[in-house]
């Protein structure tokens, strides 16, 4: 490592102290908010619950505070974290248990020296199966859960435990380019673990299996240097972190909730304000919001996927095959996308499903058609710009037909600004998506929907606002989340874009 | 001199296939002669007699017999590389031929540099246009294609034009598929107005009355003549006057798209410059991720948070639009503004990073300005051209995002209009919405398109160029 004489510089690229200072801001806000909420102002008394909670995150603020002091002191005196400081992370690490997620991670940062991006994966893994368990738990209110709901959380709780082994084998054994040749078997388990929907631990599992079969060292230090750009943004691992987190939740809420909880009217509990019974409280015929809102994200998640991934492959291959041939096809195609480029992607999604009717499959038709226009003109400008490459010329040189020029050679070159792209339309997506089921344009209105859940809400806001409070934040924090991870990976992959 | 301009850039213009295809079509009342004259003196029989005799003159020099001797040797050569064997008769044909081709061209080669030659039918025309009583005598009948000449002539208000005829072209393609689309739409007005218990003789009368018995081809004419004349006829439901309804129900829409605009711009633009100037400081992560949570918020989510603070709670504002009180705008305005100001304050913030690290903003540095001088005279100003496209871009998809909001502050404004009458579906009052709106954002697209070609003087020195 190269040696760096002044201490201001060395505390400015220490990622620790960097982090420190973000998490102590999230962490301050959190604990004013729950502050904030720890008092009723309307009834004139406090709520002991949240007092405690206030408490927890005010003590656990006090502490990212002082770690961040200590780093800032060991810099100066040793040039280096002491391991004192790198302890302070253990309690750090317990904030998971009261959804402090911030500094969960932080904690975990602290705790190691040697920070692969496995090491990454292996904690946001833990963090994400943590949060799950926790979540799913809630359920043991209910008056039953459904029956396959403890052998999942066994299993949950096991794979829990899986991944807090991994992260202290990893730390240990697992370099910036190596890894031992049995660590080859707990990647094929990590593998198959992302049934659980947990991503992290495919990322995990793959990248271990790829240091440990020893593969060409070019492929290894790519992948480790595209996570290592896009890990360093904290912003973006949150956002991947919540998106993964929603995700695994929607595949893991077919075994841990009860659908029916969701969607059968219970007339003995109309609009109950929260309990534990009911988190997040219940709607006009009686349903639990908290089930509704967690099977909403299912389908906001396969709305937002399928209307960003059939867009951005008729779009894409619209625009490689006008950016490649130009002249005569360019002209025609690009004029025709400028028809639909010039009606307002929701004005045009009303029309289709005015004419076609309100369900699922014409709703993602629906934004689909919209789209299309600007993943055409992305793609289509980086086909341009590639096809002017000398690689592009040796392949038609060696006699490769058109079509193997455009999907072999120039398409996988042009790919990161539109994954870039897609990253940060999902978010539209998902808005418009919950926008036109709020309309009564989208979803059916009995599918646990959040943009349906927000219209029951509406009907009710002087009354029960917590009804349109909580599905509304569910969709900003699921948008924001993609909007951090498309910015991130706009930084990583594209610098040029920024 | 007016006619030399007139054949000056019809020379210039007819190098492009288009154009020339479109000046024949708009004077055909004058190419209809012309061509006849050319046609007419093409079979020209001196030129031909001449052409002859160049061509035996050249056949009987010495030049041929060489030619004919060069020709044979390169076939020679060529036959030796590739190991083939040629016969004598072989060799002879093939050299004559070659040499004969040759001594063609070479003929009218030399006649045009005598200055007799067969010309096109496009160097034909522009010669007539060179004498000024042809350009008098067709200038009646030939008017549209003087009227083309002269805005060929200057590079901005050809620019002009084609820009207005491509909205045009765009204009009438969504209209055709938002028609098309609800063509398709396997929906029955008629069964959904009349009822389920209509009879057949009902519903074909409905059909014959609102014209739905008519061929696709003849429903659309009638559709697209009615969206250029106003006249869109009445609504299935209600039988209201379409156009009339949405000329009333634009102006609020107008209204509140327009001041959300203004109050985007007055806040993102100093937002995003700051954001610039200090990139990656405390200021500028607040600022960012404050956008990044206003891009992210649900326009009608905000609406109803909105609606619960500020009216059920603090009372500040009404929940709902009333036309005579302007503070029930303040909200609308709010929400609709909230995503256009965070994507402009992002785009500002990039546009002005980029311009930052050019060159002449280190050159005005060098020079001794002062920082403000430098962001405020030289990287602002360059800043702004992608961003106002960008804002062109945006206004449109506030348009379109007005329904929802209008929906949850229950303004009768174009979007929600559209949306009440989706479920029939009444086809005459969405497609005008829906194309209206369109040609809206097309006509400020197309505006500002234009405004900045005229502004930015990169680009117009650019144009005068060509």
């Amino acid at each position: 490592m190269k040696f760096i004489s002044d201490a201001k510089l060395l505390l400015k690229v220490t990622q620790e102290y960097k982090t420190a200072q973000f998490t102590l801001a999230f962490s301050a806000i959190l604990t004013l908010l729950f502050l904030f909420y720890s008092y009723d102002f309307k009834a004139g008394h406090s709520r002991p619950v949240v007092l405690i909670f206030f408490s927890i995150y005010a003590v656990t603020t006090g502490l990212i505070a002082l770690s961040s002091w200590m780093i800032k002191k060991d810099l100066a005196s040793d040039r280096e974290i002491k391991r004192p400081t790198r302890l302070l992370g253990i309690p750090l690490v317990f904030t998971v248990l009261i959804g402090n997620i911030f500094a969960a991670s932080y904690g975990f940062m602290l705790l190691s020296k040697n920070k692969t991006a496995e090491y990454t994966f292996a904690v946001y893994a833990l963090l994400t199966q943590i949060f799950i368990i926790l979540v799913s738990a809630l359920n043991i209110y209910k008056p039953y859960v459904v029956d396959s709901f403890l052998l999942t959380m066994g299993a949950f709780i096991a794979l829990s435990v899986v991944y807090l082994v991994m992260i202290v084998l990893i730390a240990k054994y697992v370099t910036p380019v190596t890894a031992p040749k049995w660590m080859l078997f707990a990647g094929i388990v990590l593998v198959a673990a992302t049934v659980t929907g947990n991503i992290f631990s495919f990322l995990l599992g793959y990248s271990l299996i790829q240091k440990a079969r020893n593969k060409d060292a070019s492929t290894i230090e790519k992948w480790q240097k595209m996570w290592q750009k896009i890990l360093r943004n904290t912003m973006a691992v949150f956002g991947l972190f919540f998106i993964i987190f929603m995700f695994s939740l929607s595949v893991a809420s077919s075994w841990t909730f009860d659908y029916d909880f969701a969607t059968k009217n219970d007339y003995s509990a109309l609009l109950q304000t929260p309990s534990l019974e009911h988190p997040l409280g219940t709607d006009d015929y009686g349903r639990d919001l908290f089930s509704r809102i967690v099977f909403g994200a299912q389908i906001s998640l396969i709305v937002g996927f399928f209307s960003t991934i059939i867009p951005a492959v008729i779009g894409g291959a619209l625009g490689a095959i006008s950016g490649y041939y130009g002249k005569t096809t360019d002209n025609i195609i690009m004029r025709l996308l400028d028809v639909l480029y010039a009606i307002p992607g929701i004005l045009l999604a009303i029309a289709i499903i005015a004419a076609f009717g309100a369900n699922t499959t014409n709703l993602i038709i629906a934004l689909s058609v919209g789209a299309i226009p600007t993943y055409a003109r992305t793609m289509r400008a980086n086909v341009m710009q590639i096809s002017n490459y000398e690689f592009v010329e040796s392949a038609k040189a060696l006699g490769a037909s058109d079509a193997a020029v455009i999907f072999k050679h120039i398409v996988p070159n042009s790919l990161a600004p539109m994954i870039v792209k897609a990253t940060l339309t999902i978010g539209g997506a998902v808005i418009s998506t919950s926008s036109l089921s709020f309309l009564g344009l989208g979803v059916e209105p009995h599918i646990p929907e959040w943009g349906n859940i927000l219209k029951v809400g509406s009907a009710y806001l002087e009354t029960h606002s917590y009804v349109a409070v909580f599905p509304g934040l569910c969709i900003m924090l699921l948008v924001l989340s993609f909007n951090f991870l498309g910015d991130g990976l706009r930084d990583a992959l594209d610098p040029k874009a920024n | 001199m007016k006619a030399a301009f007139f054949s000056r850039h019809f020379e210039k213009a007819t190098t492009k296939k288009g154009n020339f295809l479109a000046l024949v079509l708009l004077g055909f009342l004058v190419h209809l002669f012309t061509l006849l004259f050319y046609f007419l003196k093409r079979n020209d029989p001196a030129y031909k007699r001449k052409y002859e005799q160049k061509v035996n003159d050249l056949r009987s020099s010495n030049d041929f017999a060489e030619w004919i001797q060069d020709f044979r040797k390169q076939e020679q050569a060529k036959a030796q590389f590739f190991n083939q064997s040629l016969k004598e008769k072989e060799l002879e044909a093939i050299a004559s031929e070659l040499a004969s081709e040759k001594l063609h061209k070479e003929a009218s080669l030399q006649l045009a540099a005598e200055g007799i030659n067969k010309p096109s039918y496009k160097e034909f025309f522009a010669g007539l246009l060179k004498n000024p009583i042809f350009v008098a005598l067709t200038f009646i009948p030939g008017i549209f294609m003087y009227v083309l000449l002269a805005i060929y002539s200057n590079p901005f208000s050809y620019f002009i034009v084609t820009r207005i005829v491509q909205s045009i072209f765009v204009i009438i393609g969504v209209a055709t598929l938002v028609f098309t689309i609800l063509y398709l739409s396997p929906f029955d007005p008629a069964r959904n107005i009349l009822g389920v218990g209509a009879t057949q003789e009902q519903v074909d009368n409905f059909n014959r009355l609102y014209g739905l018995d008519q061929s696709y081809i003849q429903q659309l004419w009638n559709s697209l003549s009615g969206l250029f004349t106003f006249d869109l006829g009445t609504s299935f439901a209600g039988k209201e006057d379409v156009a009339q309804s949405i000329l009333n129900k634009f102006p609020v829409t107008l209204e509140i798209a327009l001041v959300s605009l203004v109050m985007a711009i007055i806040i993102a633009i100093p937002i995003g410059i700051i954001s610039a100037v200090r990139p990656n400081s405390f200021i500028d992560y607040t600022f960012m991720i404050i956008a990044l949570i206003g891009l992210s918020i649900p326009s009608f989510w905000q609406g109803l948070i909105m609606i619960l603070t500020f009216s059920i709670d603090l009372k500040w504002f009404p929940a709902t639009y009333n036309p005579n009180n302007w503070l029930s705008l303040v909200m609308p305005i709010i929400v609709l503004g909230t995503s256009l100001t965070a994507s402009i304050a992002r785009m500002t913030r990039s546009s002005m990073l980029e311009v930052i690290h050019e060159d002449y903003i280190i050159t005005a540095k060098a020079k001794g300005l002062s920082g403000r001088k430098v962001i405020s005279k030289h990287a602002i100003r360059n800043a702004m051209i992608p961003i106002i496209t960008v804002i062109g871009l945006l206004f449109g998809g506030m348009l379109g995002g007005a329904s929802v909001t209008e929906k949850v502050f229950n303004i009768s404004g174009i979007g929600s209009y559209i949306v009440d009458k989706q479920f029939i579906p009444d086809i005459p009052a969405i497609l005008g919405g829906v194309v209206y709106i369109a040609v809206t954002i097309s006509l400020v697209n197309m505006i500002i398109d234009i405004l900045y070609n005229f502004f930015d003087p990169r680009i117009r020195a650019k144009m005068k160029k060509s």
